[in-house]
């Protein structure tokens, strides 16, 4: 039971993999009853009893709590994500199957994916939740077809270059296509290099909006 | 065969949950054609939940969170007080079709807000909208003949082949194949049957070699 302070680590979560099965075997923690907190799932999921619920509830909530605080460090984010898990626990226990896993990871793994969802509500501002088709243990998703659509012909990108000033083609075929420095084209073209500087940037912004607007796709 | 899989750094940021949505769902993707890396995932699932729920050296409760701040009876009747149960949605595959060509389109990304489809040349590709900042990801589609011009990348360069083949200076790859590569490597993927991907990439490319630098200020088209 206390192999894991022996391997002398305090991060485990880094322990090799080898190591897994034996502390898998060895470290079965006294006050963790799997077949318990199952017989609870499944009450739940079978017969929405409260009772199971209520205790599967004051088993992980604390856990939760604890880890979602030590990840987001907020009262309010931690709150939430033990109200958000502890629903879907509810919502969805008829979903967890024994023969499948244990009953912590399965809990895991629904606390996993109510964190990764906020976390993306945060980070991303978007509402999209697509844990469940991250890690689709829990339920499977059905859309649509999407439509496609073409809009931008072939080979347009040399084309473009003959919209641009003669001017700018200059510059352009000069650097690009004839491989020559700025400080080259200058002299070939008897021009000031600040000129030459000056006329390969206009040119490259004209060309970078005529692409845009055929892509009439902002990507950048 | 599949010869290129995640690292597992990358496995157990994913099983975390600490990864970009781009990036799990790569993972994801992969894991669903490769059992070596799905055993993986499974393993340190199990792992990190029992390190997390059965052990007693649990995070320690940082300082300004309160266990007793949950009122615990008023949560739980809150949600047993909902009745509805989360049903189980039947896999309808979706499948898109681009230049003709059909394909069918994974789980992981089924939901993802998807830009509209468009062309250069043999390239056509769609950007998932996922708004993650610099990290740009794509559907990326080339068509039987087509090549990428030869480029390297200010950051990283993740493509997951999902179906068809390509080949680069560095091999042949099959379906499943995930090709993390940063700005060490350049490289100039064409396509014989053509393939489609899914790209993620934090960095615009940079073309490498003579007319196709004047694609440079367009480099992020692609990826």
């Amino acid at each position: 039971m206390q192999l894991i302070e022996q391997h002398g680590t305090n991060n485990p979560v880094k322990q090799l993999p080898s190591h897994h099965k034996r502390i898998t075997n060895m470290n079965m923690n006294d006050d963790i009853d799997h077949k318990e907190l199952a017989d609870w799932l499944t009450a739940v999921g079978q017969d929405r009893d409260k009772q199971a619920f209520t205790c599967l509830f004051k088993f992980f909530s604390p856990k939760i709590l604890r880890i979602a605080g030590s990840k987001f460090n907020t009262q309010n984010i931690a709150n939430e994500i033990v109200q958000e898990t502890m629903t879907n626990v509810w919502r969805k226990a008829h979903l967890y199957n024994a023969d499948k896993g244990a009953p912590t990871t399965w809990v895991y793994t629904v606390m996993r994916n109510v964190s990764f969802d906020l976390l993306r509500k945060i980070q991303s501002k978007k509402e999209d939740t697509l844990s469940d088709d991250i890690w689709p243990t829990l339920d499977v998703a059905d859309e649509s077809e999407n439509e496609f659509e073409d809009h931008f012909e072939s080979q347009k990108v040399l084309s473009l270059l003959d919209s641009l000033p003669e001017k700018q083609q200059q510059v352009i075929k000069g650097f690009y296509l004839m491989e020559m420095s700025q400080e080259q084209l200058a002299k070939h073209l008897n021009l000031p290099l600040g000129t030459v500087k000056s006329r390969l940037r206009l040119a490259l912004n004209k060309l970078k909006q005529q692409v845009d607007l055929q892509l009439g796709d902002n990507h950048d | 065969m599949i010869k290129h899989h995640p690292k597992t750094e990358l496995l157990n940021a994913h099983v975390n949950g600490q990864l970009p949505a781009s990036l799990s769902a790569a993972i994801a993707m992969h894991n669903d054609l490769c059992p070596q890396c799905a055993q993986a995932v499974k393993h340190m699932t199990e792992q990190q939940a029992e390190l997390l729920f059965e052990h007693n050296d649990a995070p320690e409760l940082a300082n300004d969170i309160d266990l007793n701040e949950i009122d615990i009876e008023q949560m739980i009747s809150d949600i047993t007080n909902d009745d509805s149960v989360e049903l189980l949605a039947e896999n309808v595959p979706v499948t898109i079709s681009v230049k003709g060509q059909d394909y069918k389109i994974p789980r992981a990304i089924q939901h993802m807000h998807m830009g509209k489809w468009h062309s250069l040349g043999k390239i056509t590709r769609a950007r998932m909208e996922l708004n993650e900042g610099d990290i740009h990801s794509s559907l990326l589609q080339i068509e039987p003949g087509g090549t990428v011009p030869e480029h390297t990348h200010k950051g990283f360069e993740l493509t997951l082949l999902l179906q068809g083949s390509f080949s680069d200076e560095m091999g042949t790859y099959v379906p499943g194949d995930f090709i993390m590569l940063d700005g060490e490597h350049q490289h100039t993927p064409a396509t014989t049957e053509g393939c489609l991907c899914f790209t993620v990439a934090d960095g615009a490319q940079h073309f490498t070699q003579g007319i196709n630098k004047l694609l440079n200020p367009i480099g992020s088209f692609i990826y």
